[in-house]
């Protein structure tokens, strides 16, 4: 009885997910010992940060009931142009980081007017910004790749914000960042107005529009909340990759979207959780990183991943069939 | 009855407005063009990596000193088949004296090549140039012998490696972009093919294993994988992106048996240096890794021995030879397949000129 209320306060949905995370983990240490390393440990945040980020924004606009599918090929495009100013223009890093992230806001916004003023559907609106983001990054970064700062380059502090070495040990301090902001956008989803009226947007745009809610205000901000913290992922994909290739970034969007819905987030808006989203971030990334590890050729880890985004959103449809029901 | 016969007149007057007036635009574009400079439609495989810019570069400084004008177009990235093959249709139908060429795909291509053929223009190969193409399409390559760099690559390894063989089963790891263009295959191939002879007459017994593609057209590694002394393992990430390469890379780096591994291109070879950034297992007295082409990240990893050394091929040359051949062929001349080479270099003839000059950014 006790144990059942504990459940239902989670949420079935995250204790699954929880589950099956852990059933990973223990399968990929148990099939091959070197996934048990620490170096892998280190090398599987250096994949779920920008998942991490991206899925977090994201979240938003899955819950008023639209999707941001630009998040992929925007990162990209965010830190080519910011990485272009600091590499071949000669700015300070701090501020090639900013740019990424205003860059990322400028975008968010440009979606939200889209979908908000326009009504546009969210779908078409940001499928055009993902190929708006995918030739402007090419522009921006004259058709180069570009390599961030890097090794003992000035400037290459800026990749010990995600991995700081200390003595020859590398510490994932990316975790900070993550865990904060997940902390934060859970308050501001379940205890601020913006996060009520993202989600009853979800629920019923019609009824929030008749409730005085306004909800082109906030629908705008769920696409730039999406935009900033794909400006942040930019910055991570930089710390932790060596040269950003113009041109990348097209289905980076589905590891964050899928990662969402694996989480619990609704696929038709309205119900989901950034705790969830971040759980489902972590499966995503253990399957991306772990693969490779059981000899598993490329091809079939694609297979993986697509048929456990299936299982996630047949769980969401049984569930909302028992809601309706 | 009279209302039909008046539209089907009109449709056929129409029709041969139509043809009549194409026709004369084409003649017109013709006339135009003998009085302009020559201009030729140039399809790379992209931009997105220094190399691409060197060829450019190169390509560029000749026809400038050739007085002619390149328009070089390329797709976003090396997994966009698609969209090469439209560009070359739209090179095609610029009507350009010839057409400079490398197909990420010759299959995918074939169309494109067979109405160049049919439209008289020739085709000149760049770079992986365009493997299997019909017979008279392509009139001449200038490109890299990627089978023969692919071997400098594993005679440059040996020699690294060689102290360290014999003692219990050991591993070499080659990451390959893809199992698909020209470039990448012949040298991931001659790169094993090299590897298994030296092997072999050293008397060890080698294995293949990995990507279906490569085990299968690997030379002369006939033991199984339990009899083996030396296996080489074939990883390829499902995209063409450093970070899926860093992805194969890694589990390979971690297995206690590697002693050695090879990146076939720029983004492979940083995949696996990014790799090394948490794993530092490559290094002297460590894993010998091996990197191709340049780049700022690949330099930097040779001069501080990452990297146990690198080929680099000569993309400025490339670019040049395009141009030239491109010219000739318009002109009426023979042109026969220019090989641009490759070299060997370590942290020790980085910084020498001969060498230096085929590095970049």
């Amino acid at each position: 009885m006790n144990n059942n209320s504990i459940i239902k306060k989670i949420g079935m949905q995250k204790v699954i997910t929880l589950g099956i995370l852990l059933l990973l983990l223990i399968f990929f240490s148990l099939a091959n010992p070197t996934f048990r390393k620490y170096t892998t440990f280190l090398s599987l945040m250096g994949y779920t940060y920008y998942i991490a980020f991206m899925a977090i924004g994201v979240t938003f606009p899955l819950l008023t009931g639209g999707v941001d599918l630009s998040v992929g090929t925007g990162l990209i495009c965010y830190a080519l142009a910011g990485g272009y100013l600091v590499v071949y223009k000669g700015w300070p890093v701090w501020l090639g980081l900013l740019i990424a992230v205003l860059f990322g806001v400028v975008i968010g916004l440009f979606n939200g007017f889209a979908v908000a003023v326009l009504d546009l559907p969210p779908f078409l609106a940001t499928l055009c910004t993902c190929m708006i983001t995918r030739g402007l990054g090419s522009i921006c970064s004259n058709g180069t790749g570009v390599p961030w700062p890097n090794g003992s380059a000035e400037g290459a502090w800026f990749r010990n914000l995600f991995r700081l070495k200390v003595g020859g040990v590398s510490i994932p301090i990316g975790i900070i960042w993550v865990v904060l902001a997940v902390v934060i956008m859970s308050i501001v989803l379940n205890h601020t107005r913006t996060g009520r009226y993202v989600l009853s947007i979800g629920s019923n745009k019609e009824a929030a529009k008749l409730c005085g809610i306004n909800v082109v205000r906030y629908q705008i901000t769920a696409y730039v909340i999406s935009g900033f913290f794909a400006g942040l992922a930019g910055i991570a994909f930089a710390a932790s990759f060596a040269t950003i290739q113009p041109g990348l970034g097209a289905g980076f969007e589905l590891d964050a979207i899928g990662a969402a819905i694996i989480g619990g987030v609704s696929t038709a808006g309205g119900y989901g959780t950034v705790t969830g989203t971040i759980l489902g971030v972590l499966i995503m990334s253990l399957l991306k990183t772990g693969l490779p590890y059981i000899d598993l050729q490329a091809n079939w880890q694609q297979i993986i991943i697509g048929i456990v985004l299936i299982v996630a959103v047949m769980i969401d449809i049984i569930r909302s069939r028992r809601v309706s029901a | 009855m009279k209302k039909k016969l008046f539209a089907g007149l009109l449709t056929v007057a129409l029709a041969v407005g139509m043809l009549t007036g194409c026709g004369n635009s084409g003649s017109d574009d013709k006339k135009s063009g003998s009085d302009k400079k020559m201009s030729f439609e140039i399809v790379s495989k992209g931009f997105q990596s220094t190399y691409w810019q060197a060829v450019y570069k190169g390509a560029k400084a000749k026809a400038d000193e050739l007085g002619v004008e390149i328009n070089m177009v390329g797709p976003n990235t090396e997994s966009d088949v698609a969209d090469q093959v439209q560009m070359l249709n739209s090179a095609i139908n610029a009507q350009p004296p010839a057409i400079g060429l490398a197909a990420l795909d010759t299959d995918a291509c074939l169309d494109g090549i067979q109405s160049a053929m049919d439209a008289n223009i020739p085709i000149i190969g760049f770079d992986s140039g365009v493997p299997d193409a019909p017979e008279g399409a392509v009139y001449a390559n200038a490109a890299t012998d990627n089978y023969a760099a692919g071997k400098v690559a594993a005679e440059g390894m040996y020699k690294g490696i060689k102290d360290k063989i014999g003692n219990g089963k050991v591993r070499i790891g080659e990451v390959n972009q893809d199992a698909t263009s020209e470039s990448i295959t012949q040298r991931g191939l001659g790169f094993i093919d090299k590897m298994v002879e030296l092997l072999k007459a050293d008397g060890y017994k080698v294995c293949v294993v990995g990507n279906d593609f490569y085990v299968g057209k690997a030379k002369g590694a006939d033991a199984k994988e339990a009899d083996a002394d030396v296996i080489i393992e074939v990883a390829v990430p499902a995209e063409t992106t450093t970070s899926a390469c860093q992805q194969v890379a890694e589990p390979v780096l971690q297995k206690s048996d590697t002693i050695a591994i090879f990146g076939s291109n720029q983004v492979s070879a940083e995949g696996i240096v990014n790799a090394n950034e948490t794993l530092k297992v490559c290094g002297p007295d460590k894993i010998v890794a091996v990197g191709f082409d340049s780049g700022s990240v690949l330099k930097a990893a040779v001069t501080d021995q990452t990297l146990f050394g690198a080929v680099t091929q000569a993309p400025v040359s490339i670019g040049e030879n395009l141009v030239q051949l491109l010219y000739d062929v318009s002109n009426g001349k023979d042109v026969k397949d220019v090989d641009t080479g490759c070299q060997w270099y370590n942290y020790q003839n980085i910084t020498d000129e001969e060498i230096a000059q085929n590095l970049y950014d």
